[in-house]
């Protein structure tokens, strides 16, 4: 097996073994970065001088044994949402070209006193906003799967990525699925928190009520030991829990058994593929036979989660992207007669359509006379689907369903209608807006594509889903399945 | 004016901007000495809006707020949370402002103040709590400039918005209004009540209505008025304008007028080219707050004796007439200074003399405050207490007073004030050391046998006798002669 | 919610626009009009629910009160807050004027 096909656990224990170095490992995932990286796109930016310091560093503290954590020398990709202090982020926005933070997010500052190996900054959609990586200012990322076809967004980028080979792991971030859809588009295990549950300081703001950053892996285990890492309360991030984390790994191997495991049957939407449906209920067959009890369960506001989203998401979006007016970074485009009209003219240039569109619609809706009629009561509708989750939480320990409602489809095909484009969350947005956690494992293959399976669970209920997402990932070998970028075993 | 005032109703209301003494910043842990800083030095992430920064609420500022809130009188409720105010200027780093829209920190108070004799209370409608902007220099005039220069020093610097209700009736009750708000602000430490340096700002909503109508007239905003004398000359422009608009029947503007001080009028500040909507929503970065009854009875029980309650003392533990009362308890800095003169030995009327005389004379001239002043209450109360002995002439008094406060020490000048009238003849010294010397015999034979202290002792009784006056370096020399 | 005839005007789409400080020409003006038409209907079906009994989650967490010591902390020396400014005088961002 190639080094850069390996889990961060075997790794680790290499590692630690002595078996290879940090250098050595990082150097194989850049060859298969230049290998491959031109064909998926999944980078925006490849820092191979900060990670090679990185893993000479990792490799003197396992020489000296000292302070060795999990993630010790395991090189992983950044999505460049993330800010890393002195590296170019760009949130994948022109607005962004050439801004340097003066800081690092505190999940960054989290992952280097692990001692983790920093690749470089995944390819997203702009400002986190869609779900196929096609609104990437810079180039749209492919999916290594099959190249034509979109690898899921927001954060493509970094999905890709793992399941080339590009990175062992990465961190992305989910705000309406931009986690865990992408991780189901190619085959990977993807993780969002529950809102609160990781920092978001450093994390350049989509939607405030509802960014969160999570993992994204080749497997379960894997996603366990990178939440446990960035997890925990910040003070720097007023939102984020002071609740304890616990120890994602010490239930991780429990299996299902005697577990009572709901299926929302709002969750087989009116868009989704036959073999996608059929995959999944074979899913949740199997984790019957691991001995878990399955029960139909009724989330009544499914129907209007999307709606809501497509208010709540654009009206703080556009609150927090006003401060990208050419000013202080990033980009200015010169020109204007006067400010209004330098503004004007920064953001007309500097923002793609998806992003303006969300601006408008969020300024619509937060604008005199239609914040009633739109964002107070999509607000109310939040709190409706929370209330909706927790009735069903009264019943059952977890939620089974599908991340998204298709498999990949090809780069294009939905560009045009962006309400196509929005149905691709329609699974995933709910947990967002419920405040919740959800997990996408591989659940199979839909014509040599990747789908995946949901795991919900409540909020702060990460070990939860995690088991549950273990205990089928145990049973199954869909999570050993390569894209053919990522290579036969050797 | 009096065919004014019984024409029409004038109706003022006012919106003072206090920034509040923290050290650090509203949102983050800048420092909020932005006055001196160098350009953009005291920034950071979150206050320049940077991608990805977060805002954290600074505990202090809020309890400033409350602590505000209870010296007027309103009420606290339990919930309170901040907004975003959004719209695009540059010296507004995150294209919106962390304020405070439908449920601030407090509400519905007052404030009371006198005016010749009269009282009179204003409605306080809200006093909440936001964040500061930067701050603009423009190349050349603002309407010729090409570009501005903006610094973030002062941006998240925490700031108080104090709205009173439409109750003041004149220019009068309007400075006066801000006078005892002033007053009050440095009473319980919030804000020194600088308006020069932008500290405390001050706009105005002035209106006219037909005496006896219940509804109000077009309301229009001034800005800009820098000081106490700016706010009245202002607003009794603007009445005398709106007047003669609305009596040659014209119609008046609801519009933003900025006063300008040189000229001596307002000027219609150019209506913005798009209407503003301001969107509020609430901040979600930020959680809300619970105010609990606990936490209010806390702040309260630490507030100190504001100025009302002050004056009232003055009046009837020290006697004062309630107009020296009120102007003396008007600035912190002033109503402390008196008490610690008296404190010293001063008599109270005499000391409030010569601080509402010929000290705040001297002060207003330099427009300085009394803190900034050399003179000390020690000094004044030494001063005092030399006229009161009648050792110098009130017209001497007046003098070495001005000649003290010039000086960057006033002890030279008090000094020789004491030294024109003091006893250095021989004939006089003699007759006290040998007084000294009669009256103490024990002390005198102590010194024989060696004590030092004894001769300091008797120097100490000759001083007693001469009512201060005597040359103690001479005194001393005579005794230890004669001894 | 708006009466369905209110469909979201060009004048709406400019108004908008302006608020947001979007630059945006009249062949995009009537674009992201028939797009964001397209999107408010489909978010008409937020009036499906029964919102009357239900407050508003502006605050997904039960936290309350968080807050912070009135202390100083060191700030970005002024290079570094300027390192990134696309325009600048000396230590001052530069913009353009102000004029209207």
């Amino acid at each position: 097996m190639m080094l850069y096909q390996r889990t961060i656990r075997d790794l680790h224990q290499m590692l630690v073994d002595r078996e290879i170095s940090s250098v050595e490992l990082t150097d194989a995932v850049f060859n298969q970065i230049d290998a491959v990286g031109d064909k998926t796109k999944a980078y925006l930016l490849v820092t191979r001088d900060l990670a090679l310091r990185q893993a000479k560093a990792a490799d003197e503290r396992l020489r000296a044994k000292s302070d060795i954590r999990p993630l010790t020398g395991i090189p992983i990709a950044l999505k460049d949402v993330l800010c890393v202090k002195d590296v170019a982020s760009t949130a994948g926005s022109k607005i962004l070209r050439g801004f340097i933070p003066p800081y690092s997010a505190t999940v960054v500052e989290r992952l280097e006193r692990e001692g983790a190996v920093f690749l470089g900054k995944t390819n997203c959609d702009e400002f986190a906003m869609g779900s196929s990586n096609e609104n990437s200012g810079y180039r749209p990322v492919h999916n290594p799967w099959a190249l034509d076809r979109v690898p899921g967004g927001s954060s493509g980028g970094s999905a890709a990525a793992v399941a080339s080979g590009e990175a062992i792991a990465a961190l992305g971030s989910d705000t309406g699925g931009s986690i865990r859809q992408p991780a189901a588009l190619t085959g990977i295990v993807g993780m969002k928190p529950t809102y609160g549950r990781v920092s978001r300081y450093g994390l350049i703001a989509f939607a405030s009520s509802l960014d969160q950053i999570g993992p994204m892996t080749r497997d379960v285990a894997d996603a366990a030991l990178l939440l446990q890492a960035i997890a925990g309360h910040d003070p720097r991030d007023s939102t984020s829990s002071s609740r304890p984390v616990p120890d994602y790994l010490a239930t991780l191997t429990d299996g299902v058994k005697g577990m009572r495991l709901g299926v929302p049957k709002e969750y087989f939407v009116a868009g989704m593929e036959p073999a996608v449906g059929q995959s999944i209920r074979d899913a949740i067959r199997l984790l019957e036979q691991q001995g878990a009890s399955i029960e139909e369960v009724s989330l009544p506001h499914s129907d209007v989660a999307l709606p809501a989203y497509y208010i709540i998401a654009p009206a703080e979006a556009s609150s927090n992207l006003a401060r990208y007016d050419g000013t202080r970074y990033g980009f200015q485009a010169g020109g204007g007669r006067n400010i209004i009209e330098e503004y004007m003219l920064t953001r007309q240039q500097g923002f793609g359509a998806e992003v303006k569109r969300r601006i408008m619609l969020g300024t619509y809706a937060l604008s005199s006379g239609y914040y009633d009629a739109y964002y107070l009561q999509a607000q109310k509708v939040r709190t409706l689907i929370i209330e909706d989750f927790k009735a069903a939480f009264t019943k059952v320990d977890a939620l089974l369903g599908a991340t998204s409602p298709t498999a990949a489809f090809e780069l294009g095909a939905k560009t045009q209608d962006p309400v196509a484009m929005y149905l691709n969350d329609i699974i995933t947005i709910p947990a967002n807006l419920g405040n919740v956690c959800g997990i996408s494992v591989p659940c199979g293959l839909v014509d040599g594509l990747p789908i995946g399976l949901q795991v919900i669970a409540p909020g702060f209920g990460e070990e939860t889903a995690l088991r549950v997402a273990y205990a089928f990932e145990a049973a199954t070998e869909f999570h050993k399945a390569r894209s053919p970028l990522m290579g036969a075993a050797a | 004016m009096t065919a004014i005032a019984t024409r029409y109703e004038v109706v003022v209301g006012l919106e003072v901007h206090a920034q509040i003494l923290t050290q650090s910043k509203m949102f983050c842990g800048c420092s909020t000495d932005y006055l001196t800083a160098p350009p953009n030095a005291n920034t950071c992430p979150v206050c320049l809006g940077l991608p990805g920064s977060l805002p954290v609420i600074n505990r202090r500022a809020v309890e400033a707020t409350i602590r505000t809130a209870l010296a007027l009188n309103c009420e606290i409720p339990e919930f309170s949370k901040f907004d975003r105010k959004n719209y695009f200027y540059p010296d507004l780093p995150k294209g919106y402002q962390i304020s405070q829209y439908d449920l601030p920190l407090s509400r519905h108070g007052y404030l009371e103040f006198d005016l010749k004799g009269e009282g009179k209370r204003c409605g306080i409608t809200r006093v909440h709590l936001e964040e500061d902007t930067g701050k603009l220099l423009h190349e050349g005039a603002i309407h010729e400039a090409q570009a501005s220069l903006v610094n973030f020093n002062r941006a998240g610097v925490p700031l108080m918005e104090i709205v009173s209700e439409p109750d003041l009736r004149s220019a009068d009750e309007a400075r006066e209004y801000v006078m005892r708000l002033r007053a009050i602000l440095q009473y319980i430490g919030v804000n020194h009540g600088d308006m020069e340096s932008g500290q405390l700002r001050c706009d105005a909503n002035v209106s006219l209505r037909p005496a006896g109508s219940a509804e109000l007239g077009t309301k229009v905003e001034i800005k800009n008025m820098n000081s106490f004398r700016a706010i009245h000359r202002a607003i009794e422009y603007e009445i005398e304008r709106q007047s003669e608009v609305l009596g040659s029947g014209g119609r008046l503007a609801q519009e933003t007028r900025g006063w300008n001080d040189a000229r001596a009028l307002t000027v219609s500040q150019r209506s913005k080219e798009f209407a503003e909507d301001y969107r509020y929503f609430p901040e979600p970065d930020l959680p809300p707050l619970d105010v609990s009854r606990e936490w209010v009875a806390e702040i309260r029980s630490g507030l100190p004796e504001l100025p009302a309650a002050r004056r009232e003392r003055l009046i009837t533990t020290l006697g004062l007439t309630p107009y020296d009362a009120s102007l003396l308890t008007s600035s912190k800095p002033m109503v402390e200074f008196f008490e610690e003169t008296v404190r010293l030995g001063a008599p109270a009327k005499t000391a409030a003399n010569w601080i509402l005389g010929d000290f705040s004379r001297l002060l207003n001239a330099d427009r300085k405050e009394i803190d900034q002043a050399s003179v000390k209450p020690v000094h004044l109360q030494q001063l005092i207490s030399l006229i009161d002995s009648g050792a110098i002439t009130g017209r001497m008094a007046k003098q070495t007073f001005e000649a003290m406060y010039r000086a960057l020490d006033p002890s030279p000048a008090l000094q020789a004030a004491r030294d024109s009238t003091q006893i250095s003849g021989d004939a006089d010294l003699d007759r006290i050391a040998e007084q000294v010397i009669a009256e103490n015999e024990k002390s005198v034979a102590d010194f024989k046998a060696g004590k030092e202290q004894a001769l300091k002792f008797l120097i100490g009784q000759g001083m007693k006798i001469s009512k201060g006056r005597a040359n103690p370096q001479r005194l001393d020399a005579l005794l230890r002669e004669k001894i | 919610m708006p009466e369905p005839e209110s469909e979201l005007s060009s004048r709406q789409v400019e108004h908008v626009a302006r608020l947001a400080r979007l630059g945006i020409t009249p062949e995009e003006v009537l674009r992201y009009r028939d797009q964001l038409r397209n999107i408010l209907h489909h978010i008409e079906a937020l009036n499906r629910a029964d919102t009357s009994k239900v407050p508003a989650t502006a605050h997904p967490l039960e936290e309350r009160n968080v807050m912070r010591e009135d202390r100083r902390e060191p700030c970005l020396p002024a290079e570094t807050a300027l390192a990134n400014a696309p325009s600048r005088d000396d230590s001052y961002f530069k913009v353009k004027a102000i004029q209207e």
